[in-house]
């Protein structure tokens, strides 16, 4: 179910499932071989730098050494982890032993960065005075509005004055997964996972999108390395600095168009040569690859009496509230609303768990009530949990009644055919009655003939 | 999911305060020229801000006299162009350093301009070092907002002076009570019994690296590891603790002594009156009986 949340963590996946070719090809630019360091557990990181000056290949047993016997589960995650990305490769030593040594490029490459430390993938232009740079808190909101307005229109197509430039079928791919159109006429509805992603935070969404960014791309016969290689490239660029966009490589230059819309890149176009300036979203991205630490100011108070007060003017915030509450009035900066158990159970009906909804509101809460412990009171989420328990009171499982058996016989007989396959829900021995599964009522028939 | 807002990163972002020995009197005689002790140790201050854009590393010179800031790598990221370029870096670090290493031979000499005679300054000023860690460390935590881990390490190689025990100590128990553990990096020739005591009662690691020209790897290996995977990972155990004092009196290091029954203050004679709290010993017996062992 929550299916579209392990997509989004991990997007080394995706770099993970590449050819080794094409991984050994990416590995050719440091800033790739960074992005990757920094997504690797802890201890897988602790291990690249034990062995970034080692040349010879270690034996996988003298490795185990390193970790304590607690460690050993993590230690094996971490070598998995390093395989599977190509920074260790196994070699088979004389003595047969399997032993790990460092992917070439990937060691010379971090040898270098540590002795001659990073550089900037480009030049940032020296600006002349005609183009303005926008300050950092205008380059935020723009990012912010940007994103906002490409999520309103994924999830209300129709909602949208100023829609991106994405084409219908690019929208579509997006939408893929999240909305389900039943019929043609028929408004597409949101799906579980639609629901999901709306709570997630900025940046899971962000590397989900992304993600459905790269696979429709290839769909189209562009190479996914190209793109994954410049998007982690341009979380190094430097936040705010314009960057010529004649240095961009052709594939890289339709693409920022698309950055550009979900609110990466702010694309400003020059006299002679357009520019685009990375925003805050952009400069992110590899950060939020190991760990969601940045985090945004939030907005929600909710009360103890289950009424709600969003700061926000947001229209996306609130489409997202109204997936869980019922708003009452909207006020320029200020939504009033209220968590009732009928709005709850509009959201539990879409898919959504109670948890979602807490950690939605604990994550997004108002500064003034994020100090507090808890941010969302106590009998509210308590009551929340409740309310989706009482749903769960009830397990609906299709089924079928067989009675009026001939004979005890043939009765235990079906009862240890329908036990056999743990489709056995209920038997009643004085009265010969029992109760199957749905699924089985087939071969229950097919068994019930054979018998006679 | 997201746990509720934590003042600490769950992950392994660390914030390293690093001290470095200046002494000159250490390294005009060391085996490893201080140039390429630097080529060591910049690297190690790469590879730490590579592991995680979190991390943050702060140096801090420890000098005969004085100790000073060298390089704070949350300012320098700040700075806009400033992108952890290590020529920069490293020729930044240089400058700091030298012309922090001329103050400090400056405020040695004195005002007069002749040497203070009365005390050798072989020793560095651990404690003033220590001190001025733990500070930036609680000015990091009553910052507010959420901070990586700290650690201290102490690249140390002059040897241990006596006279600053109590300061040492107390740097000591202030880290203990913050939960910062101390690394000790000893490059010098002796092991140092402040150090030895402070990684032990911080829960931090001590080392002697046998080979200093492999100093990197050491310091990779063993230096880098972060809180989180410490917990996972053989490190280097002390051989033995030094657990040795210093007198009060006489600022010497003492196997066994007296010991101040209301405080505690520590000395290598016998004295009528205790000279930190003030209290009168009326029992005057000197003999060997009442000599306490002091750990």
């Amino acid at each position: 179910m929550p299916q579209v949340r392990i997509v989004a963590r991990n997007f080394m996946d995706m770099v993970a499932a590449l050819p080794a070719a094409k991984l050994d090809k990416l590995y050719d630019s440091s800033f790739i071989c960074e992005a990757v360091l920094r997504s690797l557990p802890p201890l897988a990181k602790k291990y690249v730098l034990q062995m970034l000056f080692v040349d010879f290949p270690m034996t996988a047993k003298s490795m185990e050494e390193w970790v304590l016997p607690d460690g050993i589960s993590k230690h094996k995650v971490a070598i998995d982890r390093l395989l599977q990305l190509r920074v260790f490769i196994e070699v088979t030593d004389r003595k047969k032993e399997p032993s790990y040594k460092m992917n070439q490029k990937f060691q010379s490459n971090m040898q270098k960065y540590l002795i001659s430390g990073g550089t900037l993938p480009r030049e940032a232009m020296t600006l002349n005075a005609v183009v303005r740079l926008p300050s950092v808190e205008e380059l935020d909101t723009y990012a912010l509005e940007q994103w906002e307005c490409f999520l309103l229109q994924l999830i209300n197509s129709s909602q949208v004055e100023k829609p991106t430039s994405f084409s219908s079928s690019m929208m579509r791919a997006f939408q893929r997964g999240l909305l389900s159109s039943s019929r043609d006429n028929e408004a597409p509805r949101l799906t579980e996972s639609g629901f999901q992603f709306l709570l997630m935070e900025t940046n899971a969404q962000l590397w989900y999108i992304i993600r459905e960014y790269i696979s429709s791309a290839e769909e189209r016969g562009m190479d996914p390395t190209d793109l994954i290689s410049f998007l982690l490239e341009l979380s190094f660029h430097t936040l705010g600095q314009a960057y010529s966009a004649n240095t961009l490589t052709e594939v890289q230059r339709l693409a920022i168009k698309d950055l550009a819309d979900l609110g990466l890149v702010k694309y400003q176009q020059g006299r002679k040569e357009g520019c685009f300036i990375p925003t805050k979203l952009a400069t992110n991205l590899s950060v939020t690859l190991s760990d969601a630490s940045s985090r945004k100011e939030g907005f929600v108070v909710i009360e103890t009496n289950f009424r709600m007060y969003a700061y926000s003017s947001s229209r996306l915030h609130c489409e997202i509230l109204r997936l869980f509450a019922r708003i009452e009035y909207q006020l320029p900066n200020l939504l009033v609303g209220a968590i009732t158990k009928e709005s709850l159970y509009n959201a539990f009906e879409n898919g959504i768990t109670a948890d979602q909804i807490v950690s939605f509101l604990q994550q997004n809460a108002h500064p003034r009530v994020a100090e507090k412990t808890p941010a969302v009171p106590e009998n509210v989420t308590d009551q929340m949990r409740l309310w989706e328990n009482d749903r769960n009171r009830v397990d609906m499982t299709p089924s079928h009644l067989y009675e009026d058996f001939p004979s005890k016989d043939l009765f235990e007989a079906c009862c240890d055919f329908a036990r056999d396959y743990g489709c056995l829900l209920w038997e009643d021995t004085k009265k010969m009655r029992l109760i199957v599964k749905g699924e089985l009522h087939q071969q229950m028939r097919d068994f019930l003939r054979g018998q006679r | 999911m997201a746990s509720a807002p934590s003042k600490l990163y769950q992950d392994d972002a660390s914030l390293v305060v690093a001290l470095l020995d200046t002494n000159p009197f250490f390294w005009a005689a060391a085996s490893l020229p201080f140039s390429e002790f630097l080529q060591h140790v910049v690297p190690f201050i790469n590879s730490l801000l590579l592991l995680n854009q979190l991390n943050r590393v702060v140096l801090i010179a420890t000098g005969t006299s004085s100790c000073g800031y060298i390089f704070d790598s949350g300012e320098a990221n700040s700075n806009a162009n400033a992108n952890a370029n290590a020529n920069a870096l490293c020729s930044g670090i240089i400058k700091k350093l030298e012309d922090f290493v001329g103050k400090d031979s400056k405020i040695a000499k004195g005002p007069n301009g002749n040497g203070d005679a009365t005390r050798p300054a072989i020793s560095s000023l651990l404690s003033g070092s220590l001190s001025l860690a733990l500070c930036y460390i609680q000015r990091i935590f009553r910052s507010g907002a959420r901070h990586p881990q700290p650690r201290i390490l102490c690249i140390q190689g002059s040897p241990d002076g006596p006279e600053q025990y109590v300061a040492v100590m107390n740097s000591i128990f202030s880290a203990q009570r913050s939960m910062v553990p101390i690394d000790s990096c000893i490059v010098g020739t002796q092991h140092s019994a402040f150090l030895q005591q402070a990684s032990y009662i911080t829960g931090g690691v001590y080392m002697k690296p046998q080979q200093l020209d492999g100093l990197f790897q050491y310091l990779a290996a063993v230096f880098a590891t972060d809180l989180h995977s410490r917990n996972f990972l053989r490190l280097p155990k002390p051989v033995g603790v030094d657990f040795r004092a210093s007198c009060f009196c006489h600022k010497k290091t003492i196997d066994l002594g007296y010991v101040c029954s209301v405080c505690l203050s520590i000395f290598c004679k016998y004295h009528k009156k205790c000279s930190t709290c003030g209290s009168e010993f009326n029992q005057g017996t000197v003999d060997s009986t009442t000599r306490e062992q002091k750990r």
